[in-house]
């Protein structure tokens, strides 16, 4: 068996603090916004990276979560730069997260993760299923020529075109469609139960808009795993370039544990378990072993 | 602060291998380092210990490789790592330029496998001593060498004999008797013994009827077996003549002060390097401070300085006031 070498990767701009909360609010059912005050990661972070957040002197739960960065906001009177994510209310962490007020403190670490390259595209469709729209925000504003980010300020050549398609398990869940419509994203909208938007998948979404526009296209994707398979061979039957953002549970985000790995092809054949902290989370689809 | 850090001497000595400060990070928990640099400052540690390397790559076991317990990780990795070959070529030129001791953790399937990795490594500069990891829980079809003295004393026995490196020997706390492997360690040249890598554990999921790790059973770590661990160390302190170095569940200053009395020379910091990246140089920095505390001026000082005369519960002399201040 010949094996690659694992990653190269440091996080080349990780700091560590304990940042205070500045916002916790709820913006959908059992969905978050958590805005936190930390300067130097707000600089650096682009879209597609992540933070990992750990309560501040709480050993339960133990271990720190990863959260994707979903907007910087910059200095106020109140406070100054801090970085936005969102989350959905599921287990041990996001519930105690999600009691957490004003003024209280979490321990944060970031940015990791490569983020998506600044590849351009005429039409960029952004396919997102449930709480895996949270990336998108910025990645839009940046193909929008909106907001850049990054230290130094990267720069993204505009995008004719950025199209959302968007699944939910039910109305109630979708969260940030007014600031994806305020932008400007050309919004595509499914649920499972037809509560609104298309009563399917956001697959049927994403063959609709390919077929019915014309521009050379780029497709960006992040949700539960048979979703990205789905939108994955989507892409390679028609050839489009297609990129994945993984959310392989992980238990430090930085590259010592080897907990996050997932099966990446290798360029000899075969395959081999890479980190998906330090090597992704996003990943170019046809290297991954669905 | 009225305590100037630099009157306090924190270097350590661990037979052969001298260290700068007792703070390590422990293999499996600190990458190649490299992850680390930038958001640790390596200078400040006593050493680092790179993940385990073996003679051949191995993938790893399949996900999931660690799940959360109360106050705890469990963990199968698996020992997923690039073989010996890749690790001189790709990693050992950057740790090797570490500015902090270097540690290489190896771990054979066999005797002569062991033997042969070691060889192969003292070829090399920058490293300045060896782990031999005999304790890891995660590889099957590999001898289980820290759980029969015999075998885990012919072993360090011969690679003593086969390389100049000092030896640092890391035992499983999963035997019965945890001593009587130290002695036969200690009594074969070994330069230290760590203690303790994981313990053997599971957790399932009632529902799905299964187990939640890719590999069944894990290895606990973190601070649900610090207990486990500073026993491991006081017990084996004891029983050898030679330093310990204490590994489980350190996440603070107080924690290490802990392993300290109890009995090791040395830490090592694994599972809080997760969920907490700068520890390590946090409780270097916090050292001085915990030393002059208690009077000490170097680290002897504080090593198995446990007095076990009465218990704090009946201790009304003043020495107990420090801790009964609560
Ligand atoms: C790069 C990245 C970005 C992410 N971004 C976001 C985001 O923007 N918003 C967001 O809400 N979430 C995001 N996540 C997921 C997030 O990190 C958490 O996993 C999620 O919030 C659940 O945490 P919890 O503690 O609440 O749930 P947990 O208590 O951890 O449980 C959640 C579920 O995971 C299962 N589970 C438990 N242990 C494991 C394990 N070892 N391996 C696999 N599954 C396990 C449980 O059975 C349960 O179904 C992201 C993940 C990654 C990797
Ligand atoms: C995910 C994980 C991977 C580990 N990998 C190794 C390894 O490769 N070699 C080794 O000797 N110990 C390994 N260990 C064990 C640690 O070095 C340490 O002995 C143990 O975790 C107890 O210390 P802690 O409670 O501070 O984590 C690993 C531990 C964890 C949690």
């Amino acid at each position: 068996m010949t094996k690659s070498l694992h990653a190269e990767f440091h996080a080349d701009d990780a700091t560590q603090i304990t940042a205070k909360v500045l916002l916790n609010e709820q913006i959908a059912r059992e969905t978050f916004r958590l805005r936190i005050e930390c300067p130097k990661i707000a600089h650096a972070i682009l879209p597609g990276q992540f933070v990992m957040i750990r309560l501040s002197n709480h050993d339960d739960p133990l271990i720190g979560r990863p959260l994707a960065l979903y907007e910087t906001v910059v200095e106020t009177k109140e406070a100054g730069p801090a970085i936005e994510v969102v989350y959905l209310v599921k287990g041990k962490f996001t519930s105690r997260l999600a009691e957490l007020t004003q003024d209280q403190f979490v321990d944060v670490w970031g940015p990791l993760g490569n983020g998506f390259l600044p590849e351009p595209t005429d039409h960029l469709v952004m396919v997102a299923g449930g709480i895996g729209y949270t990336p998108f925000l910025a990645l839009a504003q940046e193909y929008l020529n909106h907001k850049q980010y990054g230290k130094p300020l990267r720069n993204v050549s505009k995008s004719q075109k950025v199209t959302l398609c968007y699944g939910a398990r039910s109305a109630e869940y979708f969260a940030g469609i007014k600031a994806f419509n305020h932008l400007g994203v050309d919004l595509h909208l499914s649920t499972d139960d037809g509560t609104r938007g298309h009563h399917g998948l956001v697959t049927d979404l994403l063959q609709n808009v390919l077929r019915e526009t014309s521009l050379p296209h780029r497709i960006v994707c992040c949700g539960p795993e048979p979703m990205m398979k789905a939108v994955a061979e989507i892409a390679q039957e028609r050839e489009i370039s297609c990129q994945v953002s993984l959310e392989t549970p992980m238990a430090c985000g930085i590259g010592i544990c080897f907990t996050c790995v997932t099966k990446v092809q290798e360029d000899g054949g075969g395959w081999d378990y890479k980190r998906t902290c330090v090597e992704g989370p996003v990943f170019d689809a046809p290297q991954i072993v669905w | 602060m009225n305590a100037r850090p630099n009157s306090v001497d924190l270097s350590v000595q661990l037979g052969r291998l001298q260290l700068p400060n007792p703070i390590l990070v422990a293999s499996g928990t600190f990458g190649y380092a490299r992850e680390m640099e930038h958001i640790v400052d390596l200078s400040r540690l006593g050493g680092v210990i790179p993940k385990t390397i073996t003679r051949e790559p191995r993938q790893g076991n399949s996900p999931w490789r660690t799940v959360e317990t109360t106050g705890g990780l469990l963990n199968s990795i698996g020992l997923d790592n690039d073989g010996l070959d890749a690790f001189v070529e790709h990693h050992l030129p950057y740790l090797a330029d570490m500015p902090c001791p270097l540690i290489v953790s190896v771990a054979g399937r066999t005797h002569d496998e062991f033997v042969s990795m070691v060889t192969i490594l003292e070829k090399f500069s920058g490293i300045d001593a060896i782990e031999l990891n005999v304790s890891c829980p995660n590889v099957s079809h590999g001898i289980d060498f820290a759980s029969d003295a015999e075998m885990c004393g012919r072993l360090i026995s011969d690679i003593r004999h086969a390389c100049s490196f000092p030896i640092l020997a890391k035992l499983t706390p999963n035997v019965t008797n945890i001593s009587k492997i130290a002695e036969a360690a200690a009594a074969a040249g070994a330069d230290a013994i760590c203690v303790i890598n994981t313990l053997l554990g599971m957790v399932v999921n009632w529902r799905m009827r299964r187990p939640m790790l890719g590999n069944g059973m894990g290895g606990l770590s973190g601070p649900a077996i610090k207990p486990v661990a500073l026993r491991c160390v006081y017990q084996v302190a004891k029983a050898v003549d030679i330093p310990v170095v204490g590994i489980g569940g350190i996440a603070s200053i107080d924690d290490a002060m802990e392993f300290f009395v109890a009995g090791a020379t040395a830490v090592q910091i694994g599972t809080a390097n997760y969920y907490d990246p700068t520890v390590s140089v946090k409780i270097v920095e916090a050292l001085p401070d915990a030393l002059q505390e208690v009077g000490a001026k170097k680290m002897q000082e504080v090593v198995g300085s446990l007095r076990l005369e009465g218990s704090l519960g009946d201790a009304r002399d003043s020495s107990a006031t420090m801790l009964a201040d609560g």
